[in-house]
């Protein structure tokens, strides 16, 4: 069978339309990826306060000689990636951020920091679990277990936020080849996951990501974390 | 057709190439195999600075920093002070290094490696501490690591790999192979700072640079009095695979350990240094360990945090061969309840490629907690964890009549009866942990517990 002109044009319409759908369906989602734990979502238990611990946000230099570090400013960005979360969950859920100064174990002082250094690794132990299914948050599967309690927090805290990241800046020869030849943009990617700070499970989990060069985009880098909490009922404000 | 001169000149040319052909491969293995007559000097006279290296050496002190501040050192001074001395002991007389100062330090991490980075900072992790026997052999890789630092290996290597791209993709080949654990923490450091001095301090150089440190370390340990065959016998005990892991480290992978331990018997050979007589590596066993205590236990719990329960087993049972009757009776049965449903020692089937591999993406799929439920639906796995929890109880048992008994003993038959369903016993364990440690770390975590099991 021979098809008319006008029927392949309306075949290759409808193929694009729904390319388009299938890129904007696919893009909103992984740009708004964020799941909750049944105790949050039937507001059984609400966020109210929250410790941050230290960002772990990794940016690379990536020139046609390959990637390079950049470690001050990867520091830079995970002080401000801290900073603007805090911000937004407290401007837009009105929760508030503790210090996580940690009680003294009367081991040392080492003991604290390699707690919070233990912890950390836990929860990347964790992560490549929760990425796997990420949608089981929902179902309560992940938790880290009441050794967070361990971390002797102040006794107010709800909740722990752990960040990692990870993006690319480009130099600008590779941004010329990438026009013309194709690759990865610039971009930064982010992963968060709020844990109970009661019995370690975790509460929510979202995947913010942003093009651009990760450095310099504080807009962009804001506006991300604003839609990634957008599912996060606020804390009710203090009077 | 061709004319017979030139026939006769082809088949030559047949047979020079078949002549070739086979004799080739032939030089070139002997050429492999043959002793070494000599290493290279300490230092690389002709190795001036560039912009690139200056670089390199501010991201390693960058890295350096970044490993203090996120607890990665441990902060053992005796240990340190240890590994300094034998450091410094390796060092070639009146050898004044431009831009290094040396700097050795524990790292905590349960996966056995060893790194240096190109400003003098050399780094054992306490899983390494653990594995090796004796003062020799821990010189023996610190010897290794310090010849990468005077031969300029880092430096070398980066200009090497950005003239061939070699780094392209190393943020991928990082998400591959860095396993759970805190070597996943360690590796995340070193990628964050400097992908290119992680290909080659932590995945190991190139195997020129690898054989040139093996050699140049000899040299180093026959200088400062060390047993030279400790070197052989390291590589030996970096062969162990405990955990099944995936991941193949430097140390027993760049060039391959059959291929090294080939070529450092040979090298020993040439040189007819001495054989250290056992007697003496024992004292010098018994020596290592009783320095190096401290840091095996703290490598045991940074084991079992990271799921390595099997060498925590193993490890914490070479601890108590050393000092019976002693705290480390309580980290054998720490070892043992945590082991709980699973074997204590893989099969062979179990230590093959491709299970390995099933086992990797089976630990990215299931929590520890969903491992153990299913391992107990088995008779094996029941069968192992009454194995397992008898074992533990025993040992807690006999720990609480060693001498100066810790009170986390108490604590470790609480979660053992609460296990075991034993709510009231648990209890009363918690109880006496909290009054014999009223300051302990966990103290909150274990109140929450007794209230918990008086409620039912």
């Amino acid at each position: 069978m021979k098809l008319t002109n006008s029927v392949v044009f309306r075949l290759r319409a409808l193929i694009l339309v729904l390319a388009t759908l299938l890129l904007i369906g696919f893009t909103s989602h992984s740009i708004h990826a964020q799941f909750l734990h049944p105790k949050i979502k039937s507001k059984e238990t609400t966020i109210r306060t929250v410790v941050v611990f230290p960002a772990k946000v990794n940016v690379v230099r990536d020139s046609m000689k390959g990637p390079e570090g950049m470690a001050a400013e990867s520091d830079e960005l995970s002080a401000r990636v801290e900073k603007t979360i805090s911000e937004v969950l407290s401007k837009q859920k009105h929760v508030t951020t503790l210090s996580p100064s940690t009680a003294q174990s009367g081991q040392g002082d080492a003991q604290p920091n390699y707690n919070v250094a233990d912890f950390q690794t836990k929860f990347d132990d964790l992560l490549p679990k929760i990425m796997k299914k990420r949608s089981d948050v929902k179902k309560g599967r992940f938790t880290m277990g009441d050794e967070v309690l361990n971390l002797n927090l102040d006794k107010g805290t709800d909740a722990i936020v752990f960040i990692r990241g990870e993006g690319k800046k480009l130099t600008g020869g590779k941004t010329a080849f990438t026009l013309l030849v194709g690759g990865v943009p610039a971009y930064l990617k982010l992963q968060i996951g709020i844990v109970d700070a009661r019995n370690g499970e975790v509460l929510l989990y979202t995947d913010p990501i942003f093009g651009g060069d990760p450095t310099t985009a504080v807009d962009r880098l804001r506006k991300a974390l604003e839609k990634g909490f957008k599912k996060l009922p606020p804390a009710q404000p203090t009077p | 057709m061709f004319p017979k001169k030139s026939t006769s000149l082809i088949v030559a040319a047949l047979c020079f190439c078949l002549v070739l052909t086979s004799f080739c491969p032939l030089a070139m293995a002997q050429k492999k195999t043959a002793p070494v007559e000599a290493t290279p000097p300490p230092i690389r006279e002709e190795f001036k600075f560039g912009k690139i290296d200056l670089e390199v050496l501010e991201q390693s002190d960058l890295l350096d920093s970044k490993l203090e501040r996120d607890g990665l050192v441990l902060h053992d001074e005796p240990a340190n002070a240890y590994l300094r001395r034998i450091g410094l002991s390796l060092v070639p007389k009146g050898l004044d290094l431009e831009r290094v100062s040396w700097n050795f330090r524990v790292l905590r991490d349960p996966q056995p490696n060893a790194f240096a980075l190109p400003n003098g900072s050399i780094y054992v992790t306490t899983g390494l501490i653990f594995l090796i026997d004796n003062e020799s052999q821990l010189a023996a890789i610190i010897a290794h690591e310090m010849t990468h630092v005077m031969r300029r290996h880092t430096y070398v290597q980066n200009r090497s790999n950005r003239k061939k791209f070699l780094t392209m993709n190393i943020m991928a080949a990082v998400g591959t192979y860095a396993p759970g654990g805190i070597v996943g923490a360690v590796i995340t450091v070193v990628t964050t700072v400097a992908p290119f001095i992680l290909i080659a301090t932590v995945y190991g150089y190139s195997r020129d640079l690898e054989r040139e440190a093996d050699l140049k370390g000899v040299d180093m340990m026959i200088s400062a009095e060390y047993s030279p065959e400790e070197m052989v016998n390291v590589m030996k005990l970096l062969d162990k695979d405990i955990e099944g892991e995936n991941i193949r480290l430097f140390y027993n992978d760049h060039p391959s350990l059959d291929e090294r331990i080939k070529y450092l018997s040979s090298y020993l050979g040439a040189r007819a240094d001495k054989v250290t007589h056992q007697m003496e590596l024992n004292r010098e066993r018994a020596a290592y360990f009783g320095q190096m205590e401290s840091v095996m236990r703290h490598d045991l719990q940074l084991a079992i945090n990271a799921a390595r329960f099997r060498s925590a087993v193993y490890l914490a049972q070479r601890l108590v061969d050393f000092h019976p009757d002693s705290e480390n009776l309580f980290w054998l049965a720490e070892a043992y309840r945590t082991l709980g449903p699973r074997s204590p020692q893989l099969t062979e089937k179990e230590l093959t490629n491709g299970a390995k591999k099933d086992a990797a993406k089976k630990r990215q799929k299931r929590t520890l907690e969903e491992e153990e439920r299913e391992l107990l639906e088995t008779p094996v796995g029941k069968d192992n964890w009454q194995q397992h929890q008898q074992k533990a109880e025993e040992f807690y048992l006999r720990a609480l009549n060693a001498e100066n008994p810790v009170p986390a003993v108490h604590r470790g038959l609480g979660m053992l009866y609460e296990k075991l369903g034993r709510a009231n016993d648990a209890a009363s364990e918690y109880e006496k942990y909290i009054e014999l440690a009223p300051t302990a770390i966990d103290r909150e975590r274990i109140k929450r517990r007794i209230e918990a099991l008086r409620r039912t």
